[in-house]
C-alpha cells in the first residue's frame, strides 16, 4: 500500500486466522479484475449502477460523509468513481477505446489504497440512492468494493477481529457460552430485584416458539435493551429463547465479504432449526436487520421460519402491554438500515409514543434520516477523527431538536457511535439508548 | 461524401443504435439479482411499482428533493427534447399540418407547429447552456467531469443550433424533399440527400449522437428503469413460500 490509510490493516497471520489470505502486490491487479468479473456476472446491480451515473452532482449535498469531511473523494459520485473508472477501463468497449476521455482509468499503485481509505468512509446509509434520479446506490458499490478488497486480503483489522470472534464464539464481542449464562443470570437477578418477579432470559432452551437474536452488545454495554425485551416477552407470556451459537444480530459479512455474510446467515437458520423455533425476532441492530430481512433468502435459499424485527413485534403487540408513561421528552434517531433499507419506519414512533409523555421528531427524519456516522462498521478507535466528522451532521440535527431528556437510538452501531461523538462535543445533558429500553422502564406488570 | 452521409452512414447508425441498445439491456437483464435491494418506503403492488417509476420519469422528484435549480433545468432540457422529438416525427410526417386533425386551418397548423418548435428549441438551447455552465461552476461537479461530459453537451448544443438555424434564418428549407429522403431511408429505397449543407450537418450530427448513444452515459434512461426496477422490488416475506424452495439466489 503506497498511500497512508486511516485504519490498521489486518496482517497476513491475522487473515489466515479467519480463512483469508494475502495476495502479493504483483497479483493484486489480476485478482481484483477477476473478482470484479465474478461480481459483474452474478449481480445486476454492479453493472447497472456503475454504468448509469450522469455526474449531475445531486448526491454531493445529501451525503453526511462529504458534508462532514469535505473530502472530495467522499462525495458519493466521486467515491463510486474510484471503482467506476477501473470498471470502465476493463469491462466496457468505450472505456477500452477512449480511455481517460470518457473517464476510464487502469489500475495503478494508489488504486487499492484509495479504495481502502474511502470505501471505509462510506456508511452504506443509502441516502444518496434516495436522491439520485437514477437510484444509483453507493452503498451497493461500497459493498462490492469492500468485497473485492477482502478477497485480495485487504481489510481493516477491526473487521478481522470481529470475524474472528464470530468464528470462535458466534458473536462479535467474543463472549463464550459460560459468560453468556452468567450475564443472563445477572440480568435475571437484577430484574428480580427491580420488579420482584421471576423474569427469565432463557438461553438455548429447546422447543421455544420464538428465537430472539440480540446484539451481543446488549449483553455488555446496552443491558437495558435486553432487559426491556425480556420484560416484554414475560408480560406477553411468550415461549422464547436466545441461542448461544449466534448471540449476534449484526452480520459484519455484509460489511466486507459476501461469503462471510452467507456463513453467518447460515448460523441463524441452524439455530432456529436446532431450538425448534417458528419465529425469529431480530434485536436492535441496523445493518443486521437488513442482512437478515433482505439477504437471507438470497444467501441460503428457503427460510422456513417467520422473521420480524423486535420493534415490529413489539408494535404489533402494543394493545396487550400496559405502560406508565415516563415523564420524558424523547426524540428518535432513525437508523438508516431500519428506514431506507429495512422498512421499519413507523413502529418505533408508535412504541415511543405509548411509553413517554412527549415525543418530538428530528428533522429530517424517516427515510430522509442522516446516518450517525458509524454505519457499516466504521467504529475503529484509530479512525476517531474521521468518525467525528462523519457524525457532524447528526450532532447538528440533535442540537436542532432543543431540550430533550432521552435520545432513542435503536441500533447497536448508533449506540456505539453517537454517545462518543456527543461526548466529544460536550453534549451530555440527556440519556441515550434503545427503544426497547423505554419499553422495559415504562411497562406495568400485573402481579 | 454526400453519398456516404446520405446513403450509408444512416444505416450504420440505425444498426449500431438498435443492436447496441438491445445488447446492453439484455446483458443487464440476463444477470441475476440475488438480493432484494428494495429502498423503503417501497410500493406494495405491481401497479404501485409502475406508478412510482412512472411518476419519477415525469416529475424528476429525486432532483426536486435535492437541488431545485438542477431540477428546473434538467426537467426543461428533457421536456423540451421530448417535445422536439415528437415534433420532428409528427411535423415532418404531416408536413406541419398535424393540427388540422384537431380542426385548425392548414395555415394556423403550420404557424402553431413552428411556434412550438421554436419555443422548445430555445428552451432546450438555454437549458443545455445552463447545464454546461453548471458543470464548470460547481466545484465538485467540475472536478467530477471528464472531457466526454462536455463533449456530449456540445454535441447536443450543435444539433440544437443547426436545427434552429434552419428555423430562424431565411433559408428556404424544402420540408417535402426532406420527408421524401427520410421516407426513402426508412423504406430501404434511399434517394439522394437534399443538397442543403445545414440539413446535411444537422442530420449527420444526429447520426453521430445516435451512434454513440448506446455506449455512453446518454443511456441513463435505460439504466433508470432497470435500477428503479431493483429498488422497488417487493421485499421478501417470511417464512419463504415453499414454491420458491430449493436453490439459493446467490452462490
Amino acid at each position: 500500500m503506497k498511500i497512508k490509510v486511516p485504519m490498521y490493516v489486518a496482517k497476513p497471520a491475522e487473515l489466515k486466522a479467519i480463512g483469508f489470505s494475502y495476495t502479493s502486490e504483483s497479483d493484486q491487479r489480476d485478482l481484483a479484475i477477476k473478482v470484479m468479473a465474478e461480481l459483474r456476472n452474478s449481480m445486476r446491480s454492479l453493472m447497472v449502477m456503475l454504468e448509469t451515473c450522469t455526474k449531475c452532482g445531486n448526491c454531493a449535498r445529501q451525503c453526511h460523509s462529504y458534508l462532514g469531511t469535505e473530502d472530495y473523494n467522499n462525495f458519493p459520485a466521486a467515491r463510486a468513481e474510484l471503482l467506476r473508472r477501473v470498471y470502465k477501463r476493463y469491462f466496457t468497449w468505450a472505456g477500452r477505446i477512449f480511455g481517460t476521455f470518457i473517464g476510464a482509468e487502469g489500475f495503478d499503485e494508489d488504486t487499492l489504497g484509495k479504495w481502502l481509505t474511502y470505501f471505509y468512509q462510506c456508511n452504506e446509509c443509502r441516502r444518496c440512492a434516495r436522491f439520485c434520479p437514477f437510484g444509483v446506490d453507493t452503498a451497493e458499490i461500497t459493498i462490492m468494493a469492500r468485497h473485492i478488497l477482502s478477497e485480495l486480503g485487504i481489510l481493516p483489522r477491526f473487521m478481522q477481529g470481529i470475524a474472528l470472534n464470530m468464528k470462535n464464539t458466534g458473536n462479535n464481542m467474543g463472549i463464550p457460552k459460560p459468560a453468556i449464562m452468567d450475564s443472563a443470570q445477572f440480568m435475571e437477578d437484577e430484574m428480580r430485584e427491580e420488579t420482584g418477579l421471576d423474569i427469565k432470559i432463557p438461553v438455548d432452551k429447546p422447543n421455544s416458539d420464538i428465537l430472539y437474536i440480540p446484539s451481543s452488545a446488549d449483553f455488555f454495554t446496552n443491558v437495558d435493551t435486553m432487559l426491556g425485551v425480556a420484560k416484554m416477552f414475560h408480560v406477553l407470556g411468550a415461549n422464547w429463547t436466545i441461542p448461544s451459537t449466534i448471540l449476534e444480530a449484526a452480520n459484519f459479512g455484509l460489511l466486507f465479504n459476501y461469503q462471510v455474510m452467507r456463513s453467518h446467515n447460515l448460523r441463524l437458520q441452524q439455530a432456529a432449526r436446532d431450538l425448534g423455533a417458528r419465529l425469529v425476532v431480530q434485536g436492535e441492530c441496523g445493518h443486521g436487520w437488513r442482512a437478515a430481512k433482505m439477504y437471507t433468502e438470497g444467501c441460503n435459499g428457503i427460510f422456513p421460519f417467520g422473521l420480524v424485527h423486535i420493534l415490529e413485534y413489539c408494535a404489533a403487540h402494543l394493545d396487550r402491554l400496559r405502560f406508565k408513561r415516563l415523564p420524558l421528552r424523547v426524540t428518535l434517531h432513525d437508523p438508516c438500515n431500519y428506514t431506507r433499507a429495512g422498512g421499519v419506519i413507523e413502529q418505533p414512533r408508535k412504541i415511543i409514543r405509548a411509553c413517554v409523555e412527549e415525543f418530538v421528531e428530528m428533522t429530517p427524519n424517516r427515510e430522509d434520516t442522516f446516518c450517525c456516522g458509524g454505519g457499516s462498521g466504521i467504529l475503529m478507535d484509530e479512525m476517531m477523527d474521521i468518525r467525528l466528522k462523519l457524525g457532524r451532521k447528526k450532532v447538528e440535527q440533535i442540537q436542532a431538536v432543543g431540550d430533550i431528556n432521552y435520545l432513542a437510538i435503536p441500533c447497536s452501531i448508533c449506540k456505539a457511535q453517537i454517545p462518543a461523538v456527543l461526548k466529544h462535543h460536550g453534549i451530555e445533558k440527556f440519556e441515550m439508548g434503545g427503544v426497547m429500553d423505554l419499553v422495559g422502564k415504562a411497562l406495568v406488570f400485573d402481579k | 461524401m454526400l453519398f456516404f452521409l446520405g446513403h450509408i452512414f444512416p444505416y450504420i447508425t440505425i444498426t449500431v443504435f438498435l443492436t447496441g441498445m438491445t445488447w446492453r439491456v439484455l446483458i443487464w437483464l440476463n444477470s441475476p439479482v440475488p438480493f432484494q435491494l428494495t429502498l423503503f418506503p417501497a410500493p406494495q403492488t405491481f401497479t404501485g411499482r409502475v406508478m412510482s417509476i412512472g411518476w419519477e420519469i415525469i416529475s424528476f422528484e429525486s432532483l426536486w428533493r435535492g437541488d431545485r435549480i438542477l431540477w428546473l433545468w434538467a426537467w426543461l432540457m428533457h421536456g423540451s427534447l421530448a417535445v422536439i422529438i415528437v415534433g420532428h416525427i409528427v411535423g415532418i410526417y404531416t408536413l406541419t399540418l398535424e393540427f388540422t386533425l384537431i380542426g385548425l386551418s392548414p395555415g394556423a397548423s403550420s404557424a402553431l407547429s413552428a411556434g412550438l418548435g421554436i419555443t422548445a428549441g430555445i428552451v432546450c438551447f438555454l437549458s443545455l447552456m445552463v447545464l454546461f455552465y453548471r458543470r464548470t461552476a460547481i466545484d465538485e461537479v467540475k472536478r467530477l467531469s471528464d472531457p466526454v461530459d462536455y463533449f456530449v453537451l456540445l454535441l447536443l448544443l450543435a444539433i440544437v443550433i443547426s436545427g434552429m438555424h434552419m428555423r430562424l434564418t431565411s433559408l428556404n428549407i424544402d420540408l417535402t424533399a426532406i420527408r421524401s429522403y427520410l421516407a426513402g431511408i426508412l423504406t430501404l429505397h434511399p434517394i439522394p440527400i437534399p443538397r442543403t449543407w445545414i440539413f446535411v450537418s444537422h442530420f449527420t450530427l444526429v447520426n453521430i449522437l445516435l451512434l454513440y448513444f448506446p455506449f455512453s452515459k446518454l443511456f441513463h434512461g435505460a439504466g433508470f428503469v432497470v435500477n428503479r426496477g431493483m429498488l422497488t422490488e417487493k421485499p421478501p416475506i417470511y417464512p419463504t413460500p415453499a414454491t420458491r424452495a430449493g436453490e439459493a439466489r446467490f452462490s
